[in-house]
């Protein structure tokens, strides 16, 4: 097996003076679009124990969203979990999570299927579309669509706005770090596997894609290497997770070739959050130890959303 | 209705091939030098397929002299084509060519028919004739042969990779010397999408919920597709990746599977690690291929 890499990683990535200000400006921006949500029941996917309905809502520059929510069809005021996709991934039907008892927006940033009327930008091609503009940049909306979520979860009666939980895993973790920075709301968040944090490191510790769309971009325009290194650093989840109050938990695999680790431990070092833990799971790649993780993740959500211990 | 006949199946699948045999493929190469490095090329690829419809697939050529080792990455269930599956170190395309393809509905083939993921699996389901997945095995057959249409590629050396497909087009055309495959959505699916509530089979759950009147022609429509009925026609030997110990597919529910395939069979229960299940693949690809600098292929954080 593979020596574990150092958990004393150094990132490059160095947060802009001018971040929150820079934030600041585009929640403004965001926040003069009326939301307009729209809940679309879908019988085809309902079942006696829970319901589904294809949501859509309004964000930046007035694109589109989508996203599936679903909820138990009995019980009072429930919590919520916000899952965030991977780069690749479809977003699922989150039934899996209503069973469990929560209200579950699994959400569609621009671009994802159901989401790319507006905005199409492509795979590969999502990570370095205007990647040189961090005021045009694909990431700027895109992480947008998913803080927009949340107003989405605050807009329904049916959810308890001080039991909001958000995970993901891949991009999806690197989104719950954003989420959870940006939205003093997120009471509770699991990142698997973090993407979007240490993007210039992690072009130099893999070459696999989707990182390597980076390295495409740059063996083609060198020049704009500066341009590109400025941009992300605005976008980068390790710039964000000094703001992260609220409990939180990362999960990362030490043979992760899409993700690589050092890049998490990176992250995981400038978390602000008090109540914070990694697991790292060795002998495991992007998977990030999924099968034995999950149970650490319900029982997570369950201690801080449901008010419940559960025994592992 | 009942369970197809085996001859029924035959003709069935001997007239599909025969109408795609009715389009000539017409490929366009486009070369693509953003994803172009020293080691490979890159170009993206129109051919067409039964209907006639138009796809898309992405073609890599190594550097230097061939003929090389193929990989054909057969159409996955969701709506992105990779380039090489996400993970794979980029150095992959400096030894195989490589070509995947998007079958219709996927992105970049999503025109005039876009595919709803989750939703294709059941999309024209309650007809055998109509379902979509007769003509996307038919678009998976198209991109193996146009692979070995082209003279970069060793034809003693084709593996044919992915899921379910990956098995059916190794059956339905000759030329797949090796086999990779990830059974996932047609193997006894009738009966093992009762005990899920996993997608993707939990899309048949929900449409038979929806629709239990079709209950009997779906089983019917989902017998021509069955992994078992294509197995006895599969000569290449072949890497048939198990679910772990205990799960829906794991190796013993696969065994009738194996028994069943004609070549060399080696099965492979997953680890739950992605790491470790992948990197069986790539070596076992490697060396049914002679490539014997493995390591050298291999993503940084797998390599010893």
């Amino acid at each position: 097996m593979p020596n574990a890499p150092a958990d004393n990683y150094q990132s490059k990535v160095d947060k802009p003076d001018d971040f929150d200000a820079f934030w600041e400006g585009v929640l403004r921006q965001a926040s003069a679009v009326a939301l307009e949500p729209e809940m679309i029941p879908d019988p085809l996917r309902t079942s006696e124990d829970i319901e589904t309905f294809q949501v859509f809502y309004t964000s930046i520059d007035h694109v589109r969203v989508a996203a599936w929510y679903c909820r138990p069809t009995r019980g009072a005021r429930a919590p919520a979990i916000m899952l965030l996709p991977g780069y690749q991934m479809d977003p699922p039907i989150p039934k899996e999570w209503a069973r469990k008892g929560y209200a579950a927006l699994s959400v569609a940033p621009r671009g994802k299927l159901r989401s790319n009327r507006q905005f199409n930008p492509g795979y590969p091609n999502l990570l370095t579309h205007n990647v040189v503009d961090r005021h045009t940049y694909a990431y700027r909306g895109f992480y947008v669509d998913t803080w927009r979520g949340i107003d989405f979860l605050l807009s329904r009666p049916e959810i308890d706005p001080a039991r909001i939980g958000v995970t993901g895993s891949s991009q999806g973790g690197g989104l719950t770090v954003t989420t959870a920075a940006m939205r003093p709301e997120v009471r509770a968040a699991s990142a698997g596997a973090p993407y979007l944090c240490g993007f210039m490191d992690a072009v130099e510790l893999t070459h696999t894609y989707p990182y390597e769309e980076i390295n495409d971009y740059l063996r083609l325009h060198p020049e704009r290497q500066a341009e590109v290194e400025d941009t992300l650093a605005y976008f980068d989840g390790i710039s964000f997770a000094d703001r992260i109050t609220c409990p939180i938990i990362v999960n990362i695999g030490l043979q992760d070739n899409v993700c690589p680790p050092e890049t998490g431990y990176a992250l995981f070092e400038r978390i602000a959050a008090a109540d914070k833990r990694l697991y790292p799971y060795d002998g495991h790649g992007h998977d990030a130890g999924r099968a034995r993780h999950t149970a650490v993740v319900d029982a997570f959500f369950a201690r801080h959303l449901l008010g419940r211990e559960v025994s592992r | 209705m009942s369970e197809p006949t085996p001859a029924a199946v035959r003709d069935y699948w001997q007239e599909t091939l025969a109408a795609l045999a009715r389009y000539p493929a017409r490929p366009e190469l486009e070369p693509l030098p953003l994803r172009s490095t020293p080691f490979a090329r890159l170009f993206g690829v129109r051919l067409t397929s039964l209907g006639p419809y138009r796809l898309f697939g992405y073609l890599s050529i190594p550097a230097g002299d061939g003929p090389f080792p193929a990989i054909y990455y057969a159409p996955k269930y969701q709506s992105v084509l990779e380039i090489i599956p996400q993970g794979t170190a980029n150095l992959q395309r400096s030894r195989y060519v490589t070509f995947s393809l998007a079958g219709r509905g996927q992105r970049n083939a999503d025109a005039p028919y876009a595919a709803m993921f989750p939703g294709l699996l059941t999309d024209g389901l309650d007809r055998a004739a109509s379902y979509v997945f007769r003509s996307i095995v038919a678009d998976s057959v198209r991109g193996l042969e146009f692979l070995l249409s082209r003279p970069e590629v060793d034809p003693a050396r084709v593996v044919v990779a992915g899921n379910d497909l990956a098995l059916m087009t190794a059956a339905s055309t000759p030329g797949a010397t090796h086999v990779v495959t990830t059974p996932a959505l047609f193997y006894k699916t009738a009966a093992l999408a009762l005990k899920t509530q996993a997608y993707p089979l939990e899309e048949i759950n929900d449409y038979l919920r929806a629709y239990p009147a079709r209950a009997e022609s779906v089983r019917s429509t989902l017998a021509h597709f069955d992994l078992l009925r294509f197995a006895p026609r599969v000569i290449a030997a072949t890497l048939l990746m198990a679910g772990a110990p205990g799960s829906l597919l794991d190796g013993k529910a696969l065994q009738p599977l194996a028994a069943a395939l004609q070549g060399q069979v080696t099965v492979y229960e997953s680890q739950q690690s992605l790491y470790k299940d992948g990197l069986y693949a790539e070596r076992w690809m490697a060396a049914q291929c002679g490539i014997a600098d493995v390591q050298q292929i291999l993503p940084q954080h797998w390599r010893d």
